[in-house]
């Protein structure tokens, strides 16, 4: 069907062309800020599309001059936007486009493509690609346009010169003396032309072997192999693996620099993507470079230290971790494991909270180890950690601390059992415990009364583990409560049984008393409580505890005698 | 103002695609023919496939008309591109019908099954002497044929350069050496690199040789118009492209090589330009220099922001171009590689460029026919030999620019290139002068593959082809 402007048919009203622009703008405008799922988004594309196969009833094309804040068809403005940062038509005309047509299967084929393409420009970086370089590659079939190359203006064609001033008489002459077998083929070619008949000359289409010329099959099946191939190919790792080669080049020091700089700005790419194969052959070549005594200057040895440090600091490690914590990367547990082995001190505290709030386990127990192997390394850097002002971060230093037995972070550890944080008091406790750390004794006395169970727990566990006498006076003090009343049984337990270890000499007597004694009204203690005497009694071990232990057999509560049995048979 | 398609895609894309099928049914009906007895059954199940196919074709579109120009089939106005995929196809059922003069062959409404055995059957027998057209319409005319009608091949335009392809490519040229030229000094220079206006220069290349290989090649010829190493960088990437294209590689490739190709000597700007322009040979201590540019290249092209990615393809290749297929080039290097497709395609573009072009140390290049002769007999070029086949079958034997003497002793200027593998060694020429070496006013323009219908033989032989710098002949002021 002709279009509109070859007179046959009557135009579609403006007013309705002028809405299928604002329709445009606002899915333009919808893709930018939803994603393809989002049902208002689709709405306004599917408004889009209708409005524009409403078009295709009417005219086989749509064509549309752009001016700087306007669009034209038919000569009468359809479009215009007086704001340049929202208009469609500056948004074009500013990369040089000055016509566009749309055409029948736009709205099937290529809207969403479009949309892209128009979104995409309006973000695009001044020194990099622009609207014409970007519809260029996208290469739409519905979408067709005509720009003004306003980055060629001003060029200067080339032009056909007047051609050889002089005759080519001399020329021929030369070039067929020095040649004889060309001068006989000329002159075979030259009779041929006084009216005798020629006979083949010197080059003839029998010499002529097109085989050498033409690609066979198996030619063609091999290129056509390589293009798949190349387009497979890994060509960071083969830009890499050329880097590599010419980094270990002394003789060019300033060369060895600038691709030592080219790692570093490429690390914390290749991180992001979780292409850690590759950063991690990089930290790898660096570490070698390092390592190696003539590999590097002074200077550019410098540099490999620097990018090392820099590598193992918060910052890139930081990202790391962030990106596998919430999954944006999930990468080979070996590779992360490579990747990490070459890092410093500085890496400690990403990792530690890495370590706590990865959820895979693969990937957690990398990091752990890569954590211990770091710990092991650079102790500074645990001690460090333990003062971080991440909650985390310390328990995961003073968890480490114990691991590794850092006798250095013991006085550390004691002060943290005094931490606003329950969960870094029981780190304290624990690592304590690792540390065998008399030093922490007292504070671990004080955490028998912690506000936090678990932390009580632990330091009652800690205390008696570690046979620690002068604690019985804190334990009877806490067990005489009602508060130990009032607790779990795991937690009873814990307190008895540790108050059992420590030895006390009182303790037979004491434990008892709430075992086979009798209290206010001649009430005897719980079920629960005696039960955990019983089971102290039994730490203790000895005859006399035992005696207790036998007056107590044969007791009505089961709970009572069940515990009995087992003190006096030494289990538990 | 450039101008982007403007023909119904929808359509352009669907005879794409039949136009395809109906390729391959014409191929694979000759050959069941060829083969077998004409009541096989292979041969009656392809010729219900052609005539099916066919049969369709016609009633959507009123006609069908298969022509061939130049590089190209064209199936009702639609320009089909040959590919690797199809290139054996296309090219047997193309030389089947230009051995016997045919151009264009029409199927009319109303075509009938029977029609397709005595028709494919003429094509398979040898064509007839002097005039194969006039012997094929002789024998047409005693065969059951009514509904299919075929064109000579004279009366089907050759697509010479039009004027609005030459100024295309003029302009896309222009642009592309202007655009070489910013980069290479801003790199020299420490400055930022327009990376876009580079990328454009690219897409327009890729674009003009698309739509229209033989004047980009002309471009090529071109001397005088800049300074080397600037038309060479377009140069090398017009000929990258142009083997690219032969090798089946898609737009975005193509762009991807192309941009590769203007880069690939971007190192050189990094290099001492009284090395680069020396004009005697290089001593030891300079030629090492020099052979660092490769590595230069792929390091500069880090600097350069503008890529949406890294540019990990660029960079093999300005790194891998002089290493050689069997990496006796350089730079020599310690871990194992091989040398990526592109790398491979950009070395035998450069070579043939750089082996035909005036130097800084080389006053008098050699013919073009023998630069692609060493290149592809001399294997310590290092050069992929399928690759500068696919350069020969674009370029021909006698490329585009090249001067040559004829065997009537006239001078002639090759303009144009045979698509008919047979004819490579004989192309299309200007003939510049006469026998007695007078430069013609109105030079004349002669298909050296034509016979003299008297005697059969060639009306002319190339004899020997000339330095053309040598003598200081312009070849592209008889091309432009």
């Amino acid at each position: 069907m002709a279009a509109p402007d070859q007179g046959d048919l009557a135009p579609l009203p403006y007013a309705e062309i002028g809405e299928l622009f604002v329709v445009l703008s606002k899915a333009l405008r919808a893709h930018q800020l939803y994603d393809e799922n989002n049902p208002v988004y689709q709405r306004f594309v599917s408004q889009l599309a209708e409005a524009l196969r409403g078009l295709w009833q009417d005219m086989d094309r749509f064509h549309v001059h752009v001016e700087e804040d306007r669009f034209l068809w038919m000569g009468e403005q359809v479009y215009r936007s007086t704001s340049r940062t929202d208009s469609l038509a500056f948004l074009l005309y500013k990369d040089g486009i000055r016509d566009f047509t749309f055409h029948p299967g736009l709205e099937e084929h290529e809207l969403t493509d479009l949309l892209l393409v128009l979104n995409k420009a309006r973000d695009l970086r001044p020194e990099g690609d622009d609207l014409l370089t970007v519809l260029w590659e996208k290469d739409l079939q519905y979408f067709t346009y005509s720009y003004i190359d306003l980055l060629a203006e001003g060029i200067h064609l080339p032009s056909a010169g007047e051609g050889y001033g002089g005759g080519f008489q001399d020329i021929i002459q030369a070039e067929l003396q020095a040649d004889p077998e060309d001068l006989a083929a000329a002159k075979q070619g030259v009779e041929g032309e006084q009216g005798e008949t020629r006979e083949a000359s010197v080059v003839s289409a029998e010499d002529f072997n097109p085989t050498l010329y033409s690609l066979d099959p198996l030619e063609m099946q091999r290129i056509q192999s390589e293009v798949e191939l190349e387009m497979r190919r890994d060509l960071r790792g083969d830009v890499l693996a050329a880097l590599f080669d010419r980094v270990e080049e002394p003789r060019f020091p300033q060369r060895q620099q600038e691709i030592l700089e080219v790692f570093r700005a490429l690390l914390p790419n290749l991180l992001s993507r979780g292409s850690l194969r590759a950063a991690g052959s990089i930290i790898e070549e660096i570490a070698r470079l390092r390592a190696s005594e003539n590999a590097l200057a002074p200077e550019q040895r410098a540099l490999a230290e620097e990018i090392l440090d820099q590598l193992s600091g918060s910052g890139s490690m930081g990202e790391l971790i962030n990106a596998l914590e919430d999954g944006t990367i999930s990468p080979d547990p070996v590779e992360l494991a490579a990747l990490l082995r070459h890092l410093r001190a500085g890496a400690l505290k990403p990792l530690l909270r890495g370590a706590e709030g990865v959820e895979d386990r693969k990937i957690k127990a990398v990091i752990q180890d890569a954590v211990k192997s770091i710990g092991s390394k650079y102790f500074e850097a645990i001690i460090d950690c333990m003062g971080s002002e991440d909650p985390v971060v310390v328990v995961g230093a003073c968890s480490l601390a114990g691991k590794i037995q850092l006798a250095e972070a013991a006085p550390l550890v004691a002060d943290l059992v005094y931490h606003e944080v329950p969960s870094v008091r029981l780190a304290a406790v624990e690592a304590a415990l690792d540390l065998k750390a008399s030093t922490a004794a007292t504070a671990l006395q004080e955490a028998l009364t912690d506000p936090d169970r678990a932390v009580r727990i632990a330091a009652a566990r800690a205390l008696g583990a570690l046979r620690y006498r002068p604690a019985a006076q804190a334990f009877k003090e806490v067990m005489e409560r009602k508060a130990i009343r009032a607790a779990d049984i795991s937690e009873q337990i814990a307190f008895f049984e540790s108050y059992g270890l420590v030895q006390d000499p009182e303790g037979v007597r004491f434990l008892d008393g709430f075992l086979n004694g009798r209290g206010f009204l001649g009430r005897k203690e719980t079920g629960e409580i005696r039960a955990c005497a019983a089971l102290g009694l039994g730490k203790i071990g000895t005859p006399e505890a035992m005696a207790a232990l036998e007056k107590a057999r044969g007791g009505e509560d089961p709970v009572v005698r069940s515990a009995v049995n087992r003190a006096l048979r030494g289990e538990g | 103002m450039t101008a982007r398609a403007s023909q119904p895609p929808k359509d352009s894309a669907r005879l794409q695609d039949v136009g395809r099928k109906v390729l391959s049914a014409f191929y694979a009906a000759l050959r069941s023919l060829k083969l077998y007895p004409l009541e096989n059954s292979a041969v009656q199940r392809a010729l219900d496939d052609l005539h099916r196919l066919l049969y369709e074709l016609v009633e959507q579109e009123g006609g069908m008309e298969l022509r061939i120009v130049g590089d190209f089939f064209f199936l009702n106005e639609t320009r089909l591109r040959l590919d690797l995929s199809n290139y054996s196809t296309f090219g047997s059922f193309a030389r089947a019908l230009s051995d016997h003069g045919l151009g264009a062959v029409e199927v009319l409404p109303g075509i009938d099954r029977a029609e397709w055995a005595p028709f494919l059957s003429l094509l398979l027998r040898e064509p007839g002497g002097v005039d194969p057209y006039e012997a094929f319409m002789v024998a047409m005319g005693g065969a059951p044929i009514l509904h299919i009608q075929v064109v000579p091949t004279k009366e089907v335009k050759e697509p010479e350069l039009e004027e609005e392809a030459l100024h295309a490519a003029k302009r896309t040229y222009a642009q592309s050496v202007r655009v070489a030229q910013e980069a290479l000094t801003d790199v020299r220079m420490g400055r930022a690199v327009n990376v876009r206006k580079v990328k454009r220069a690219v897409q327009g290349i890729v674009d003009q040789v698309l739509a229209n290989e033989p004047s980009m090649i002309t471009m090529t010829t071109l001397r005088d118009y800049d300074e080397y190493t600037f038309t060479h960088c377009v140069n090398v990437s017009i000929f990258s492209v142009i083997i690219g294209q032969r090798l089946g590689l898609d737009r975005v490739q193509l762009y991807e090589l192309g941009l590769g190709a203007l880069f690939h000597d971007l190192g050189k700007s990094r290099i001492d330009v009284g090395i680069i322009n020396k004009p005697a040979s290089l001593d030891e201590a300079e030629w090492f220099e020099l052979q660092q540019h490769p590595i230069e290249g792929m390091l500069a092209l880090f600097h350069l922001h503008g890529f949406s990615e890294v540019p990990y393809r660029q960079m093999l290749m300005a790194y891998e171009h002089h290493m050689r297929i069997d990496l006796a080039g350089y730079p020599k290097n310690r871990r194992r590689r091989s040398p990526t497709l592109f790398s491979r395609i950009v070395a035998v573009a450069d070579a043939f460029d750089a082996g035909t072009s005036i130097r800084s140390y080389q006053y008098q290049p050699s013919p073009p026919d023998v630069v692609l002769e060493e290149m592809r007999d001399n294997p310590s070029r290092g050069m992929d030999p399928v690759l500068v086949k696919a350069l020969i079958n674009a370029t021909g034997v006698y490329p585009v620019g090249t001067l040559a003497i004829l065997d009537t002793l006239e001078m002639a200027v090759v303009t144009g290139v045979q698509r008919d593998l047979d004819k490579l060694h004989q192309p299309v020429v200007k003939v510049i002068s006469d026998s007695m070496g007078v430069p013609m006013a109105e030079p004349l323009t002669l298909d050296l593959s034509e016979r003299d219908p008297d005697s059969g033989l060639p009306i002319r032989t190339i004899i020997k082809t000339v330095e053309a710098e040598r003598y200081g002949v312009q070849v592209s002021d008889y091309l432009l």
